[in-house]
C-alpha cells in the first residue's frame, strides 16, 4: 500500500493544478461564448447542401450505376454476398423456412425446442435446459415461433461469422502492440460508426436482403468481440507470463496454458456481448430486409402500436436470456472444482441416453406429424402481453407525466440548453480552440493536435453547427448514463445478490431493441432531444453497469482486506480503494458509453432531436440530399473518433507515472 | 472424470445430429396432411415482393394488394423497408417489385432513367398536406388559420426546444416538405422542429387536443388519424407549384395525386399481377376504411379481406 500511495502523491498537485486550468477555461469559454453569441456559427439550412455534399451524393450515384457491370462488383462483393446469403439460407432451412420441396424447416417446433433442450442439458444442467426450453416455448406462445426461429438463425449466422474473424484478431492484437496499433483505429471506426449511418451504403454495395443484414450485423458485432478479447489477454497479470517464459514455454503454449486461460473471463464476457449485440441489431437490421422479430418490430413503428413493439422485443429478451444464460451456466460448470462423484457421473450418462432418445423422437415427430411441426395456434397469450403493455404506457402517460414532464424540462433547460448555446450557437473558431485546449490539458499535447484535425475537419465538411448538436446531446447523456451506471456497477460489483437482480434488467435493457423503446419514450417526453438522450441513457446505462461491476469484481481481494483491516469504512473503502483501482474498467465504460450514447442519438433523428442523426435519416429519404446524410454520418464518425482518442489519451496520461 | 463425461456429451449430440440428418433424407410426413395446397392457377401468376412503408393508409393498400393478388393465384411477399431510396436501390436489386403509394413527385427520375423502375400511374389517392393546428385552436381563435396571423399567435407555440420562437414541427424526412422555405419567405417568426416520424406528429396533436394545449405541425390526408383527433388547416396562398424543389416558399401545398411504381419485370409479365398493378385504384375514403380496421387492432389482412369482400365488383375490374 505504501508503495502505491507514492507516486499518488506526487501526483497530487499536479492533478489540482489541472482541474483549476479546466475551471477556469470553463469561465472564459462561457463569457466569450455570451459576447460571441449566434455568430459565425457555420448554421446551414436543412434542404441546402454545399460543394462537398453535392459531390459525395454523385460519387454514390455511379455506385449504383456500376453495380451489375463494374468489376469490384463481379469479383468482390457479389461472390461475397453470395457466400453469406447462402450460409444464412442453410441455417434458416434448418429451423425457420421450409426446405425444398417440403412446407417446414428441416426441424418442427417441437424438434427445436427438443435440440435446444438437449445441447443446453449437455453442456451444463437440467434446470438451465428446462429454463431453455420454457423461454423457447414462451417466444411461440407470443405467437412469433417463425419470426422467432428466423432471428435466432440471422443471430446464429452473425455470430458464428462473428467470432470467426473476431476472436483470432482480438487475440493477436491482446499479443502484439502493432497489431493492436494497426486495428484499433479500424475497431474505433466501425464501432463508432452508428448503426443507422452504414445500413443505406452496405445496401448500395450488398443490396437489400438477409446479406446486407448479416454483413451489417457482423460490422456492428466483430469490434466488441476484438476488443473484449485484446483487453482480456491485456488484463493478464505480468507474473505469470514472465515465469511461464523463464520456464522456456513457446509462444503457442503460453498462449494456450496461461493467456487465453487466464483471460477466459473477459474473452467469455466478449462472447456474451457479441451474441447480445447480434441479437439486438438483428431487429434494425430488418430496416435492410433482414427476416425475424424485426419485422413486427418495424410494423409495430408503423401502427404506433406500443403493445406489439413490446411483444416483439419481449421475443427477442427471452431469446437473450435463453443463450445469455445458457452460455454462463456452461461456464460456471466447466469452472466447478468439485469432481463428480461415481453416482453423479452414472446419472448424467443415463439422462444424456435419456435425453438423446427423447430428442431424437421429438425430431422424427416433429417431421411427421402436423402438431409437432406447427407450432399450435391455440396457445397465444400476444394480445393479453400487448394489451398490458398498452394499459401501463398509457397509465404512465396520464399518472406521471409531471415527472416525465419535470424531468425533461430539468435536463433540457438546466443542463442542454446552456451547453448547446456554448458549443454551437457561439463562432466555430472559439468551440474548436476551447475543446482543443480542454483536450490539451486532459490528453497533452498529441491529444490537442489529434483534436484539431478532427474539428477543422468537421468544419469542412460543411455540418459543423449539426455536429455541434449531435456532441451536445451525446455529453448530457453521457454525463447522465455515468452517473447512474457507475452506482450500479458498484452495487453489482459489490454484492452478488444485486448483480442476479439487476443481470435480467441489464439483458433485457441491453437486447431490447432501442426502436422498441423510442415509441413509449416519445409518448412521456414528445419530440424533443431529451427523447433522444434519454433513449440513449437507457440503451448505454447496461453495457457501463457490466463493465463496471467487473472491474470492481476484479480488485483484489488483499486490497480490500487490507483497506479493511485498517478500519476503512464501507463509503472509503469504494471511494479511496475500489473505484481507483478499477479505474481502468471506469475509462473503458465510458469509452463504451460515449459510443453507445452516440450510436442512440442518432436514432433520436426519429423523434426530433435533430443535430447529424437527423441528417443521416434524411439522406436516406431524399434522393437529393444523399450526399449529404452520408457527409453526416462521415461528420459522426469524426466526433466519435475525437471523444475517443481524448479518453484513450487521458487514460494513457493518467496511468503512465504508475511504472 | 471430466472428459469421460465430455465424450459422453459428444457422442450424444453426434447422435442426435445423425438421427437430423437421417430424417432430413426420409423426406416429411407432414406435408401431405397439414400444407394447404394453394389455390388457383399458379402458372397465371408469378412471385413478386411489394415494399411495405411506414403509414397505415400504405399498409392499407398495399395489404388490399396483397390479397388480392394472392387470390389471383399470385405468390407475393412482404418486405418493409424505408421508403423512397432504399426502396428504389432494393426495386433496382430486384429484391422488390412494386411502391404502391409514392408522395415523391418524380424523386425516382433517376432510377427511372437507368430502367431499374417505371412509373404506373394514379393509385386513386389524392394526397394534401399543409401545416395543421388542433381544432380547439381554430374554435378559440378563429382567424389564426390564415397564415398571415401565425405571427400574431407565436408566442403561443412557444416551447423548451423552439429557442424563444413558435415551435414549428416539421414533417417526417421522407415526405415532401417545405417548411424551411415557409418559414423563410413568409417571415414567421417560428422555429422549425424535425419531428423525423410520423408517430412524433401523431402524439404531437394528441396530446395538444387531449391537453388543450397549442401545437402547429405538419399532416397529410387521407390520414384516418384525422377522424379521430380533428384538425384545422392552416391556409396559405393557392400553391404555384409540383415539383417542391421549385416551391417559391411564399404558397401552400399542391394536392398530389399518388403513385405506384413498379420493376420492368413486372410490366413485362403482363400476368394476373401485372393488371392488379396497373388498374389498382381507390378513394381516400376507401383507404381511411381499411386504415381504421388495422388501427384498431384487425390483422391488415383481415382487414382488407373485409373490404375486398364488399366490394366485389371493384375488385373483379382491376383483374381485367
Amino acid at each position: 500500500m505504501t508503495v502505491r500511495s507514492e507516486p499518488a502523491l506526487v501526483a497530487a498537485p499536479k492533478k489540482i493544478r489541472r482541474s483549476w486550468l479546466l475551471a477556469i477555461l470553463f469561465l472564459v469559454w462561457i463569457v466569450l461564448a455570451r459576447v460571441t453569441k449566434g455568430k459565425a456559427t457555420l448554421e446551414l439550412p436543412v434542404p441546402e447542401n454545399t460543394k462537398f455534399t453535392t459531390w459525395a451524393g454523385d460519387v454514390a450515384d455511379s455506385i449504383r450505376g456500376n453495380r451489375t457491370d463494374g468489376a469490384a462488383f463481379k469479383y468482390f462483393f457479389n461472390p461475397i454476398r453470395e457466400f453469406i446469403d447462402g450460409f444464412v439460407t442453410i441455417i434458416r432451412e434448418f429451423i425457420a423456412i421450409p426446405t425444398g420441396n417440403s412446407s417446414i424447416p428441416v426441424l418442427g417446433w417441437l424438434g427445436v425446442i427438443a435440440v435446444i433442450g438437449f445441447i443446453v442439458y449437455a453442456i451444463s444442467y437440467i434446470r438451465m435446459a428446462i429454463a431453455a426450453v420454457l423461454l423457447i416455448f414462451a417466444c411461440g406462445a407470443l405467437g412469433l415461433w417463425t419470426d422467432s426461429m428466423d432471428t435466432l438463425a440471422m443471430t446464429l449466422a452473425a455470430v458464428i461469422l462473428s467470432l470467426a474473424i473476431g476472436i483470432p484478431v482480438g487475440i493477436w492484437a491482446g499479443l502484439s502492440d502493432r497489431a493492436l496499433k494497426a486495428v484499433t483505429p479500424i475497431l474505433d471506426l466501425a464501432q463508432i460508426l452508428p448503426t443507422l449511418v452504414y445500413l443505406a451504403p452496405l445496401a448500395l454495395f450488398f443490396l437489400i436482403g438477409p446479406a446486407s443484414a448479416t454483413i451489417a450485423t457482423m460490422v456492428y458485432s466483430i469490434p466488441i468481440a476484438v476488443r473484449l478479447t485484446a483487453f482480456g489477454i491485456r488484463g493478464v497479470p505480468v507474473s505469470p507470463v514472465e515465469a511461464g517464459t523463464s520456464m522456456g514455454t513457446t509462444t503457442r503454449q503460453l498462449l494456450r496454458k496461461v493467456q487465453l486461460p487466464m483471460a477466459s473471463r473477459t474473452i467469455i464476457l466478449g462472447i456474451n456481448q457479441t451474441v447480445m449485440a447480434a441479437l439486438s441489431f438483428v431487429v434494425i437490421a430488418a430496416l435492410i430486409g433482414a427476416p425475424g422479430l424485426g419485422k413486427p418490430v418495424v410494423e409495430a413503428l408503423i401502427i404506433r402500436n406500443v403493445g406489439e413493439g413490446f411483444v416483439a422485443g419481449l421475443a427477442v429478451v427471452l431469446i437473450a436470456i435463453m443463450l445469455d444464460r445458457s452460455t454462463s451456466a456452461a461456464i460456471q460448470k466447466e469452472k466447478s472444482f468439485v469432481p463428480p462423484s461415481d453416482a453423479d457421473r452414472k446419472r448424467r450418462k443415463f439422462g444424456l441416453i435419456i435425453g438423446g432418445i427423447l430428442t431424437i423422437v421429438s425430431i422424427v415427430l416433429s417431421r411427421q406429424l402436423a402438431w409437432a411441426a406447427y407450432f399450435p395456434e391455440q396457445i397465444n397469450v400476444s394480445d393479453k402481453v400487448a394489451h398490458a403493455a398498452d394499459s401501463f404506457i398509457v397509465w404512465v402517460t396520464e399518472n406521471l407525466e409531471f415527472l416525465t414532464a419535470g424531468l425533461s424540462k430539468v435536463v433540457t433547460v438546466g443542463v442542454l440548453n446552456p451547453l448547446e448555446s456554448v458549443l454551437s450557437n457561439s463562432p466555430w473558431f472559439l468551440t474548436v480552440t476551447m475543446i482543443t485546449l480542454i483536450s490539451l490539458i486532459l490528453g497533452g499535447i498529441r491529444s490537442a493536435f489529434i483534436t484539431v484535425v478532427l474539428l477543422l475537419a468537421i468544419v469542412a465538411s460543411g455540418l459543423w453547427f449539426d455536429t455541434m448538436i449531435t456532441f451536445t446531446q451525446t455529453i448530457v447523456a453521457t454525463l447522465l448514463t455515468m452517473a447512474v451506471g457507475v452506482v450500479l456497477g458498484v452495487w453489482i460489483g459489490r454484492s452478488a445478490r444485486a448483480e442476479r437482480m439487476l443481470r435480467p434488467i441489464l439483458d433485457a435493457g441491453q437486447t431490447l431493441p432501442a426502436f422498441v423503446y423510442l415509441i413509449p419514450m416519445l409518448g412521456f417526453f414528445g419530440p424533443s432531444r431529451f427523447t433522444a438522450i434519454a433513449t440513449g441513457i437507457v440503451y448505454s446505462i447496461p453495457i457501463v453497469v457490466k463493465i463496471v461491476g467487473q472491474g470492481i469484481r476484479e480488485v483484489p481481494t488483499t486490497m480490500i482486506e487490507a483497506a479493511t483491516s485498517a478500519g476503512s469504512t464501507k463509503w472509503q473503502l469504494i471511494t479511496k480503494v475500489q473505484l481507483p483501482a478499477a479505474k481502468k474498467s471506469l475509462l473503458l465504460a465510458t469509452n463504451q458509453g460515449l459510443i453507445f450514447v452516440l450510436a442512440v442519438v442518432v436514432i433520436g433523428g426519429f423523434v426530433g432531436a435533430g443535430g447529424l442523426g437527423y441528417l443521416v435519416i434524411l439522406g436516406g429519404s431524399k434522393p437529393q440530399l444523399q450526399g449529404k446524410g452520408l457527409v453526416a454520418g462521415f461528420s459522426i464518425l469524426l466526433l466519435g473518433v475525437m471523444i475517443d482518442r481524448i479518453a484513450q489519451y487521458t487514460v494513457a496520461r493518467n496511468s503512465a507515472p504508475k511504472h | 472424470m471430466i472428459r469421460n463425461k465430455k465424450v459422453a456429451a459428444k457422442a450424444s449430440v453426434l447422435a442426435a445430429a445423425a438421427a437430423l440428418l437421417l430424417s432430413a433424407c426420409g423426406g416429411a410426413g407432414v406435408d401431405a396432411g397439414a400444407s394447404a395446397a394453394p389455390t388457383g392457377d399458379a402458372a397465371a401468376c408469378g412471385s413478386y415482393a411489394i415494399a411495405m412503408h411506414a403509414w397505415v393508409g400504405y399498409t392499407a393498400s398495399a395489404q388490399v394488394v396483397t390479397e388480392v393478388a394472392k387470390a389471383a393465384g399470385c405468390d407475393i411477399s412482404q418486405v418493409t423497408l424505408e421508403e423512397a431510396g432504399v426502396t428504389y436501390d432494393a426495386m433496382e436489386a430486384g429484391s422488390v417489385d412494386v411502391v404502391i403509394e409514392d408522395w415523391g413527385g418524380g424523386r425516382w427520375k433517376d432510377w427511372a432513367d437507368r430502367g431499374a423502375l417505371v412509373e404506373v400511374g394514379n393509385n386513386g389517392n389524392i394526397g394534401l398536406i399543409g401545416m395543421f393546428v388542433p381544432q380547439w385552436m381554430a374554435d378559440e381563435y378563429p382567424d389564426i388559420t390564415d397564415s398571415a396571423n401565425l405571427n400574431k399567435y407565436a408566442d403561443l407555440f412557444k416551447n423548451d426546444e423552439s429557442k424563444g420562437k413558435g415551435a414549428w414541427y416539421e414533417g417526417p424526412p421522407g415526405y415532401t416538405t417545405i417548411g424551411e422555405k415557409l418559414v423563410a419567405e413568409n417571415k414567421l417568426n417560428y422555429t422549425i422542429i424535425s419531428t423525423g416520424s410520423e408517430q412524433a406528429l401523431i402524439d404531437v396533436f394528441t396530446k395538444a387536443a387531449a391537453d388543450k394545449t397549442a401545437a402547429l405541425g405538419y399532416f397529410y390526408e387521407p390520414q384516418n388519424f384525422l377522424a379521430k383527433v380533428p384538425l384545422a388547416r392552416i391556409k396559405f396562398p393557392a400553391n404555384d407549384w409540383t415539383d417542391a424543389e421549385q416551391a417559391s416558399g411564399l404558397t401552400d401545398y399542391p394536392e398530389s395525386p399518388l403513385m405506384k411504381l413498379a420493376t420492368p419485370k413486372v410490366m413485362d409479365a403482363n400476368d394476373a399481377f401485372t393488371k392488379i398493378v396497373k388498374n389498382f385504384s381507390w378513394t381516400n375514403a376507401d383507404q381511411n376504411e381499411v386504415a381504421a380496421d388495422i388501427e384498431s387492432g384487425t390483422d391488415p389482412a383481415v382487414a382488407a379481406q373485409k373490404w375486398i369482400d364488399a366490394h366485389a365488383d371493384v375488385v373483379a375490374g382491376w383483374l381485367k
